[in-house]
């Protein structure tokens, strides 16, 4: 009788221990608790992407690929809005977000003076919303985006090339068409050009020689300023202009044909989105190439490293595109799903002169 | 018949200098000072690169002034010269030929301009609000029709436009010259030219005297549309390529122009000469600045001073030459 009342009470406790031991065990493992220790993690995000404007080509490359990206995942819900190119937009933005209940945010943002309000908002949530910054870096978020100086160098280092190869190293000026009101990070792409050029050439190009104009980013304004340069360069004098971009490459290679400098000018400079490929494809074309930033494939970088955050893994605190320098000999190898490709291969395939000369012609 | 000028009161004892050749006389003195700084300024290369470029600016500046007077303003002129590239960009050569897709071009702006001057008299919203609007708006068709994408204009007839020369000197100069011409005749020995400064001047009295002010403000914002589509054309042709984000901020480049060439934001007072000068003056201030070298944030603080200071004592002329009157 004894026996059997311990033997039951034995029982008892031990159902009542391993019972304990399971429900806390089981505690230990649930979803619940890896939210515990990552609390960002979940099943299903929904991400604030803050596209910079959505009338240029570059940015509306980026949001098709972040939206293309997204769906590939299968577990994100990407808000996208406009910034506007107007830091004040870009606040009311995150705010917005914020009330969304957004789980990361990707901010595409060009005034710096908002970085670090943008970011206390974020920051100050519990959990803290993690953030990624594209091409202008925001204090505590993980940057994304060029790598200007190298991007720089690449392009200048080929107008060095073309300049041994054709001007035997003889470049007597370099036209810098910069946006100077942009500061720090737009500036290191400029300087990246110079020096890639410098660095090509045995005789340097003396510094009152490099002539540095403001271009305001557009084709119209890199025309004029260009335009008004000129007649300070001797008729003969090897011209090297490096861009801050494709418009103004355009706007400059007008200006240089315009004024009659074509055999003893090039152009290169940053981008490689389809208005600089067409011009890269007219018959002799002045702009010899760009580096290539491709926006359209920033998603497929972004998107994981979203994840990676919000998962709470390890990310490098920078994550640059792979950049690539993009002639017309080598379009359809770099971007094979460009237009100027399309209208390479239509055209015969190379991009010879003939090519070059039909491909403007089908525009 | 009335003057060009009809509402400026005569001379005074104080400052009997016309503001006109006192502009000329800044801008004479403004060209010796860049040239003893600027050894290329002077030189046939540099006067013909600004003479080459006047035109984008200058054309457009003929229209505004127009509206000016009659005491309107146009913040469209450069959303028309964007989208009058993109037109002609658009149907060029897949669909029409350069000339006729330039004139279809130059049609779009027409509309904008007719548009324009239909709001403002028929539905009475000012003219300030209605071309904020058109602004937005057209700057906007071009970007959708054209799925902001530039499209290459490399036809070699259509580039004389903006880039050729007759005997050496720049078509695109020699057109902009004609048009002034014709609408200095317009302004000045017209019925029409003298009612838009009847109209600026005082509305009210204008339509007392028989004067169909609605009509005449459609003429005016509707030539205020074609000639920016003429500018975009001009623009188009230099670049040889229509584009959206073409000409952005020009209508600010052309009311600093126009104002600083003596037309009154308040309507009723201005000369094409004036803007002429306006224009010649602000360009070669761009010009002379970067032959100098000079940084751009002080081109641009060089750009606003000049326009405050001219706009400034022209003011005060006018003060002392009313003081002197009573």
């Amino acid at each position: 009788m004894f026996k059997l009342r311990a033997f039951r009470t034995l029982m008892v406790v031990s159902l009542f221990v391993s019972g304990s031991l399971f429900s806390v065990t089981a505690r230990f493992a649930s979803p619940a608790n890896a939210q515990g220790a990552c609390p960002t993690a979940k099943d299903h995000y929904k991400i604030g992407f803050a596209n910079l404007t959505d009338s240029v080509d570059f940015t509306k490359a980026v949001e098709a690929g972040m939206k293309s990206a997204a769906a590939k995942v299968g577990n994100i819900e990407l808000v996208v809005a406009n910034n506007n190119l107007d830091g004040a937009t870009a606040l009311n933005n995150a705010e917005n977000f914020v009330a969304q209940g957004v789980d990361g945010v990707v901010e595409f943002q060009t005034d710096e003076k908002f970085g670090n309000v943008i970011m206390n908002l974020f920051q100050g949530q519990t959990p803290a919303i993690p953030v990624i910054a594209i091409d202008i870096p925001m204090p505590g978020a993980t940057f994304f985006g060029a790598n200007n100086y190298k991007a720089g160098r690449m392009a200048g280092e080929a107008g060095g090339d073309y300049a041994n190869k054709n001007w035997g190293g003889k470049v007597d000026y370099i036209l810098v068409l910069e946006l100077p009101q942009s500061g720090p990070i737009p500036a290191a792409r400029m300087q990246g050009q110079v020096e890639g050029i410098q660095a090509k050439l045995k005789t340097k190009v003396a510094d009152d020689h490099i002539i540095r104009l403001d271009s305001k980013n557009t084709q119209d304004v890199a025309f004029k300023a260009v335009s008004d340069a000129l007649p300070k360069i001797p008729a003969d004098a090897n011209i090297i202009a490096v861009e801050i971009n494709d418009d103004t490459a355009q706007g400059t290679a007008a200006a240089l044909e315009a004024g009659k400098r074509s055999a003893h000018a090039i152009v290169v400079g940053q981008g490689a989105v389809e208005s600089g490929l067409t011009e890269m494809l007219k018959p002799n074309s002045l702009y010899l190439g760009a580096t290539a930033y491709f926006p359209e494939r920033y998603g497929d970088k972004i998107i994981p490293a979203m994840l990676d955050l919000l998962n709470c893994k390890a990310v490098p605190p920078a994550i640059y595109v792979d950049h690539v320098f993009v002639t017309k000999e080598n379009i359809c190898q770099v971007i094979p799903d460009s237009k100027a490709c399309a209208t390479i291969k239509g055209a015969g395939g190379a991009a010879t002169p003939a090519a070059t000369a039909a491909a403007t012609a089908a525009k | 018949m009335l003057p060009e000028t009809v509402s400026r009161p005569a001379q005074s004892s104080a400052l009997k200098i016309n503001p006109t050749v006192a502009l000329l006389a800044a801008f004479v003195v403004m060209c010796l000072l860049f040239g003893l700084l600027a050894p290329t300024f002077l030189s046939l290369d540099n006067v013909v690169t600004i003479a080459s470029t006047l035109a984008v600016v200058g054309i457009s500046a003929i229209g505004m002034t127009l509206v000016l007077i009659t005491g309107g303003v146009d913040l469209s002129v450069g959303s028309v010269a964007a989208l009058t590239g993109v037109v002609t960009s658009l149907l060029w050569p897949s669909a029409l030929p350069i000339g006729l897709a330039a004139v279809v071009g130059l049609f779009s702006g027409l509309v904008v301009g007719l548009f324009n001057g239909l709001v403002i008299t028929r539905l009475r919203i000012s003219p300030l609000i209605t071309t904020l609007a058109t602004y937005s708006a057209v700057r906007g068709i071009a970007f959708v029709i054209s799925g902001s994408q530039d499209n290459q204009l490399g036809d070699a007839n259509f580039q004389f436009l903006g880039r050729g020369n007759i005997l050496g000197i720049p078509f695109s100069l020699i057109l902009m010259l004609a048009l002034y011409l014709f609408f200095f005749i317009v302004l000045r020995y017209t019925r029409f030219g003298r009612n838009l400064f009847a109209i600026g001047g005082s509305p009210d009295a204008a339509r007392l005297g028989g004067i169909n002010i609605n009509g005449h403000l459609l003429v005016v914002y509707g030539l205020c549309g074609l000639l920016s589509a003429l500018s975009g054309l001009v623009s188009a042709s230099q670049l040889a390529a229509g584009r959206p984000q073409a000409a952005f901020g020009l209508e600010f480049a052309v009311i600093a122009a126009v104002v600083l060439g003596g037309t009154s934001l308040a309507g009723g007072k201005g000369t094409l000469l004036g803007t002429l000068i306006g224009v010649i003056l602000l360009r070669t201030l761009d010009n002379g600045l970067i032959q100098l070298n000079v940084s751009s944030f002080y081109q641009d603080v060089a750009r606003g001073v000049v326009l405050l200071v001219t706009v400034g004592i022209d003011q005060l002329r006018l003060k002392l030459e009313n003081s002197d009157k009573k």
